[in-house]
């Protein structure tokens, strides 16, 4: 196949070709290419908050768990659940037992306490979580860094690692007032990251009357099997003592976190999409210059033989390359920040969150591909130029 | 004259590449008076907020309530002239995505604290009047097309406030006199929640007025020290402080829009710089022959640096002036729930200015010094 072997050898000079010119004009190159990676950067970087933030609420749900609120409640805050319709919820037989025959279903009740933030010393809203008895079992993810689980009917906590260290004053051993008591930190508790991380927990029965609260927000339930879900929900509807609904856990969590992972997600790429318009028009300048400085160059290409198609893909590749080396420093530029702690308001629970960004290789892939369309649309308009020359003009200039 | 002139004739060699590059700084200074404009908004209330105003809320954390009785309390500390009180509705008007604050206020003695909120007397009068009747932004109004007399239907968001839903008359629309108040809410009269509420005589937090800025810290302390040890403590802050820890809820914002418009700067820095290289080394025989002709390398090096000034400069001025028509966060229809009421102020536009010449100065430096150091033999000889 003595064609394709020319073929080859034609696509292999002229990507050769185009990538030592890059080389012999790195300054410029150099400089485009920068451009575009600071743009790239700016990308992974925003987006890796929307992501971590995302993440961590997400990891609160578990699709085993049953979360159990007043129907039409959007979060636990605007919910609530009586003391009367727990034993109800206790009976049904789609939720799971511990050895003992327990039901496996915490009543809990989130309120928000000032305390202040580590960082700036205002005070943030540090959601406090009052739960049953087994809301450790429930929750398999939560484990004990640090001390040990609280002893109901005591004024015990326990603290989530990310809320040690954010906000002032919860460290294993601290004294914490609030409510009207104090109440005494003896254990730290890790769960993957996850929103419960910024929470303190403490026994439902003595958080209730600190905090005038007569009844429940929610009641957490482990299912036998995630498939049990529709009928826990038809058993419910089909009580007409219970005014509640029930939905999985990780979709509540996730509806919490979607209203502000949109806005950063819009915000993210308004802003890069701006910024890299500029860097595409740095682009463009680049190899116009580069078309302008090698017209005899390409001359001579066209009279070898060379398609006008051909010149227009290897000019588009030598601006996608040029692009992608800008998208690959800035994936490096942004690595850093992957897994730093930050914090903000959710509004849907009015609470502070602490979280890291995360940034996925699905990210990563993303800037990349960014980046090389940016190559790709600054690189069309000077390729087609590139193809357009005349030949013979082209050869007779200097 | 002719000094400029020249430069000018050289910006417009490549028409194409100087148009190019006006654009990116033209984006860039959008782009970052857009985000100073969004920053300023976030801080707005901070920065407007009066500093003889301090806020009494409960020590627990804001979710809770105190009893109306706090108000006799407060009233009797010396240096408190006056006081009102409101509380935090959370309603829900058709569906949640049209968020906006909705405050239960003690009518009379609010409009008489917060005299930025600026209402027509005739409005006034009929909104005092109207147990139901609610007061809107000007803002609020034209974000749901609301007119005068309009009813307003909210579903209740806090259980607390029964289940019921609320209607509401707006006899007024009022203005925003200050950036302590925005123009994105809505106040209603308090006794109209209050009656249908759970829990009986509850305030959100008191608004308490002092004879001078300097005795807040002892009035506050006062205030708190009268609570203390009842099931109804308080903190008390001035309402500087207490709008900045909304401000300061997000996070840091600061440090997250500033890197970002950080990085537009530098990003467009590399382009602007870029272009100014390639047009300097295209000009090397030219630069030559100028300085042949008897012009100093200073002039030469002033002839750069002028043209990267001007083309950064012209795209700034262009790019300040769109962020000035566009980035206004009422018009794009953005402000009022997650978003502060923003638009670009004439500093975020110069700013945004300077900035452009600050890119312009840098980008045409480096080319200028090499072009002013030029060996004249060597660039005569050079082939383009």
């Amino acid at each position: 196949m003595p064609c394709a072997g020319l073929h080859k050898t034609a696509v292999g000079l002229v990507s050769n070709y185009n990538l030592r010119s890059m080389i012999v004009r790195k300054g410029t190159a150099t400089m485009t290419a920068l451009g575009i990676a600071m743009v790239v950067a700016v990308f992974v970087m925003t987006l890796s908050i929307a992501q971590g933030f995302q993440s961590t609420l997400v990891a609160s749900g578990s699709p085993q768990n049953a979360i159990v609120m007043r129907k039409g409640a959007t979060s636990e805050n605007v919910s609530a659940v009586t003391k009367q319709e727990l034993p109800l919820i206790q009976t049904f037989p789609q939720i799971a037992r511990d050895a003992s025959g327990h039901p496996l279903a915490s009543p809990e009740l989130v309120v928000i306490i000032a305390l202040p933030r580590k960082t700036n010393n205002e005070p943030a809203n540090v959601p406090v979580r009052g739960v049953g008895p087994l809301a450790f079992d429930v929750r398999e993810t939560v484990s004990f860094v640090e001390g040990r689980r609280f002893t109901p009917g005591t004024r015990e906590i326990n603290v989530g690692r990310a809320a040690v260290n954010r906000f002032g004053g919860l460290t294993l051993g601290s004294d914490v007032k609030f409510g009207g008591s104090v109440w005494n930190v003896v254990g730290v508790f890790a769960a993957d990251d996850a929103s419960f991380e910024s929470e303190v927990w403490g026994d439902i029965d003595l958080m209730m009357p600190a905090f005038q609260r007569n009844g429940y927000q929610s009641v957490t339930a482990k299912l036998i099997d995630p498939s049990m879900l529709d009928s826990l929900q038809a058993a419910i509807a089909a009580d007409p003592r219970l005014q509640l609904s029930a939905q999985r856990e990780i979709d509540y969590y996730a509806g919490q976190s979607a209203t502000l992972t949109l806005v950063i997600r819009v915000f993210g790429t308004f802003v890069t999409l701006i910024l890299s318009i500029g860097a595409m028009f740095g682009a463009m300048n680049t190899m116009y210059a580069a078309v302008a400085y090698r017209t005899r160059e390409i001359g001579t290409l066209r009279a070898l033989g060379f398609s006008r198609l051909r010149i227009i893909g290897a000019f588009l590749a030598e601006s996608v390359v040029l692009a992608l080396v800008g998208g690959v420093i800035g994936c490096v530029l942004a690595l850093p920040v992957h897994g730093l702690s930050t914090g903000t308001t959710n509004m849907a629970s009015f609470s502070e969150v602490a979280f890291k960004f995360r940034i996925t290789p699905a990210l990563l892939a993303g800037g990349l591909a960014f980046a090389a369309l940016m190559g790709a649309v600054g690189g069309l308009l000077p390729a087609l130029r590139a193809a357009r020359i005349p030949v013979a003009r082209a050869l007779r200039e200097i | 004259m002719k000094f400029l002139s020249l430069i000018v004739k050289s910006a417009r060699r490549s028409k194409r590449r100087t148009v190019l590059t006006i654009m990116s700084v033209a984006l860039a200074v959008f782009l970052f008076a857009a985000l100073r404009a969004v920053l300023d908004g976030f801080n707005a209330a901070t920065a407007g907020s009066s500093s003889t105003r301090i806020v009494t809320i409960r020590s627990t954390s804001l979710i809770f309530s105190m009893p109306t009785s706090h108000a006799n309390g407060i009233r009797t500390i010396a240096g408190v002239q006056d006081l009102t009180w409101a509380n935090w509705f959370g309603g829900i008007y058709k569906d949640p995505q049209n968020f906006f604050a909705q405050f239960a206020v003690e009518p009379e003695s609010y409009l008489r604290m917060y005299p930025e909120i600026i209402l027509e007397a005739d409005q006034k009068k009929d909104f005092l009047e109207d147990r139901t009747a609610c007061i809107v932004g000007d803002g609020l109004a034209r974000r749901f097309g609301w007119k005068l007399g309009d009813r307003v239907v909210l579903q209740v968001g806090i259980p607390t406030y029964g289940t019921q839903d609320f209607d509401f008359t707006i006899r007024g629309i009022y203005q925003a006199g200050g950036s302590a108040v925005d123009n994105q809410s809505m106040l209603f009269n308090w006794k109209y929640a209050d009656e249908r509420s759970i829990e009986k005589g509850q305030v959100g937090w008191y608004v308490v007025k002092i004879d001078a800025p300097d005795h807040a810290p002892q009035i506050s302390a006062a205030i708190d020290q009268q609570f203390a040890n009842t099931p109804y403590e308080t903190k008390t802050d001035t309402e500087k402080q207490f709008q900045s820890s909304f401000a300061s809820m997000f996070g840091n914002l600061n440090l997250l829009l500033g890197s970002i418009a950080l990085a537009v700067v530098v990003s467009t820095l590399f382009v602007a710089a870029n272009t100014m290289a390639m047009s300097v080394r295209e000009r090397t025989t030219e630069i030559a022959v100028m300085r042949t002709l008897g012009f100093p390398a200073q002039w030469i090096f002033l002839f750069i640096a002028g043209e990267g000034l001007l083309i950064s400069i012209i795209g700034g001025v262009i790019g300040a002036l769109l962020a000035w028509f566009v980035a206004d966060g009422e018009k794009l229809g953005i402000s009022g729930g997650f978003a502060p009421v923003f638009a670009v102020s004439p500093g975020n536009a110069a700013v945004g200015v300077g900035i452009s010449a600050l890119i312009g100065l840098i980008a045409g430096t480096i080319p200028a010094a090499m072009a002013s150091r030029l060996k004249i033999v060597d660039a005569l000889r050079r082939v383009a």
